[in-house]
């Protein structure tokens, strides 16, 4: 029993770091311009879908690395035709529009590509796993949580290193006196925007390895990428990261005791957050 | 914030001119269905073709959509050429499923009805279409009661029941492959009738079920179940997935090196599926309900050429074989019997046995007259990484009559009540 609990809490943690990764990019676009993106989902398997095109000529590697970079420039196209003239308006507005483009987009992928599955295939040294008894362990599902640390590294590097992201943190306090002091917010805003789909091509690059890759798969992973945001709390990057790891483990310890609950749990959580501590565990007071 | 909207944005002149859109609208929208000649014989599928199961779906459209044209190519039904409406019932909200059924018989006036995939929509309609009095088809739906304990005089079905599946798979599994079993199960209708055909199975054999994981359906990570599945040390790990389910689960399986260890297994399985996974998690012990490559059996070849042209040249799988095996019954009982009366047609499909160009099985396939199942083959054998053909993934060991792998009528549970 401890073994099998170990087990789940070790794999809970991975799992937790993938969920991380996808709320990280979708809570980085909802502090800075208060949209909340359902569309992201969408552009998970976008990026996916792309890596799968790309594989046969560059490769898995050079495929993680531009199915990403490509996705987020159809985040910056779509911010900056769809989202940008709703800025001023009630957050209902936005909402309706992503999740409209949800539709869109999932539909889209299931027009161009088909309703079927793809065979994604990863690098075959990557898909066995470290030793027989931590069978769990497998060498891609280390490297996606390697993976994570890096752009939980970068993204950090970037928002306290650069400009760009100094601008970004300040704009979260207060966009207002941001843009009184000169900066221009509108093409900040898209950039955040573009940051935050990098986020979630990379996930749907690393979820196509995991899971199989059809148009369903953007909307199967947004929900606890949700579930992660309100339970670290709205306006926080380390809550959100917390948030997603929480829910990872404690799916993965439920199924020792309740399997069927394993999905539900996490809504549970949720629940207890929003009764108890409503900003989240790690959230800022007031935020919506 | 509804003041927001309905203040000050919405003026006199927007909704005068919104409402003139919306009645031009009414003119201008294809309203072609109803122009259509009133004479066409019509057929309703009321398949998923949004969600996990929209590939199956598509696909059975498609099988259907192939026999509708050489139906009418033959001359059609009565002399009268056919249409395929179809209605996308979605792959979970089975109220929708009903509203789509009812569309399609009260407001389009079908007079067959086609459907579902999913098991429980499949009942769903199978009520619906009870009430209102159509002969039913279920195409591609396999738990045991839609011709058991939910059965119904106007519903007959082409796929395997749940029970047919596991009955047929069960003895190789013991025989060659171990006593213990783990089960992998989708928590609904489907997945439930499956784990409870294979522990008969067990039973009869004195086998041992070392534990079972149920899993949500529709989940992503099933890592903390195969953990499970591999800490209970099973011989034999049954996977009673589908769909994408059944992709993620086995690619996480292979990839935690659990089919070194154990042997993989289950009941049904699709080309869908081992299409959709990468070439070395294409393994495993499995039923299909029929399979593309038959070599001894007429007419097959004719087939996947035919499917081919409409399905992007790929080969067809089961789920075309239902689609276009429902729609033809239905043509082929109504041409005998010179009559569209769905009593009288129901009546003469009970031990109505399939023309081979049809059944395209090597075995005598007819519907039952006691539960209205077809009696097809079932190929049992293992996936494979590559067979001969490209699309070749799937290597038959042996063949079971559906007759043989089947419940007895009265061990079904269905009474069949006929109209007056």
């Amino acid at each position: 029993m401890t073994q099998l609990l170990l087990f789940n809490l070790f794999n809970g943690l991975i799992i937790g770091a993938f969920y991380a990764l996808m709320a990280l990019g979708l809570s980085l676009i909802l502090n800075l311009s208060g949209v909340i993106n359902f569309a992201h989902g969408g552009f998970l398997a976008i990026g996916g879908y792309l890596a799968y095109m790309l594989i046969p000529h560059i490769g898995f590697w050079g495929a993680l690395a531009v199915a990403p970079v490509l996705t987020a420039v159809l985040g910056l196209v779509v911010e900056r035709i769809l989202i940008r003239p709703l800025y001023g308006r009630d957050p209902l507005y936005s909402l309706l529009l992503t999740f409209g483009l949800a539709f869109i987009l999932e539909d889209g992928t299931r027009y161009i590509w088909g309703p079927g599955t793809l065979p994604f295939t990863i690098p075959i040294w990557l898909s066995s796993p470290l030793s027989n008894t931590l069978f769990f362990l497998t060498g891609y599902r280390l490297f996606m949580v390697a993976l994570v640390v890096a752009a939980v590294t970068g993204l950090f590097l970037i928002l306290n290193r650069t400009r760009l992201g100094m601008r970004i943190r300040a704009g979260t306090l207060d966009l207002e006196t941001v843009s009184v002091l000169g900066v221009n917010t509108r093409i900040l805003r898209n950039l955040n925007f573009g940051l935050g789909i990098y986020l979630a091509g990379l996930a749907g690059v690393l979820a196509a390895g995991m899971l199989g890759l059809q148009p369903t798969i953007g909307s199967t992973l947004i929900m606890p990428s949700f579930v992660a945001i309100i339970i670290g709390g709205l306006g926080s990057l380390p809550g959100t990261l917390l948030g997603g790891l929480l829910i990872g483990v404690a799916s993965g310890i439920t199924t020792v005791f309740f399997p069927s609950a394993s999905e539900a749990v996490i809504y549970v959580l949720m629940g207890l957050v929003l009764l108890v501590r409503p900003r989240g565990l790690l959230g800022e007071e007031g935020r919506f | 914030m509804t003041n927001d909207i309905l203040s000050g944005r919405l003026d006199r002149r927007s909704l005068i001119k919104a409402a003139a859109a919306a009645g031009v609208a009414q003119f201008a929208a294809p309203f072609v269905i109803t122009a259509r000649a009133a004479d066409e014989i019509k057929f309703g599928l009321n398949d998923p073709l949004t969600g996990t199961y929209a590939e199956l779906g598509k696909n059975e459209q498609i099988g259907c959509q192939l026999a509708i044209e050489q139906i009418n190519a033959q001359g059609g039904i009565l002399g009268r050429q056919a249409q395929l409406l179809v209605e996308d019932s979605t792959s979970a909200d089975t109220g929708i499923a009903v509203q789509k059924a009812r569309k399609l018989i009260e407001r389009d006036k079908v007079d067959f009805l086609l459907g579902n995939v999913n098991s429980a929509m499949a009942i769903a309609l199978g009520q619906v279409s009870n009430e209102l009095k159509r002969l039913h088809i279920v195409t591609g739906g396999h738990t045991d009661s839609v011709t058991g304990t939910d059965c119904h005089w106007n519903v007959f079905r082409v796929c395997n029941t749940t029970r047919m599946e596991t009955n047929s798979v069960s003895k190789t599994l013991f025989n060659k492959y171990g006593k213990k079993w783990y089960f992998i199960t989708p928590d609904y209708a489907f997945g439930h009738t499956l784990q409870q055909g294979f522990e008969a199975s067990l039973k009869q054999f004195g086998g041992t079920e070392v534990g079972a994981s149920l899993t949500p359906l529709g989940a992503t990570d099933f890592s903390s179940y195969l953990i499970q599945a591999q800490a209970a040390n099973p011989e034999v790990i049954i996977f009673l997935l589908a769909g994408q389910d059944m992709v993620n689960a086995l690619k996480q399986a292979v990839q935690f090196g659990l089919d070194k260890r154990f042997h993989i297994a289950g009941a049904q399985q699709e080309l869908e599926v081992l299409e959709g996974l990468p070439p070395d998690a294409r393994i495993g012990t499995w039923v299909f309900e029929w399979y593309w490559v038959q070599p001894d059996v007429p007419h097959v070849k004719g087939f996947v050429a035919d499917i081919r042209k409409v399905n992007g040249g790929k080969v067809p799988s089961a789920r075309h074989w239902f689609g276009y095996v429902a729609a033809w019954t239905c043509a082929l009982v109504a041409n005998d019997q010179k009559t569209l009366d769905p009593v009288k047609l129901a009546k003469a499909l009970e031990n109505f046995k399939l023309p081979p160009e049809i059944a395209l099985m090597p075995y005598d396939t007819f519907y039952r007259a006691g539960d209205h199942q077809l009696m097809p083959t079932l190929y049992v054998g293992n996936a494979v990484e590559k067979g001969a053909a490209e699309e070749d993934l799937f290597k038959v060991d042996e063949l079971v009559k559906g007759v043989d792998a089947a419940l007895p009528v009265a061990e079904t549970g269905c009474h069949l009540s006929w109209p007056a």
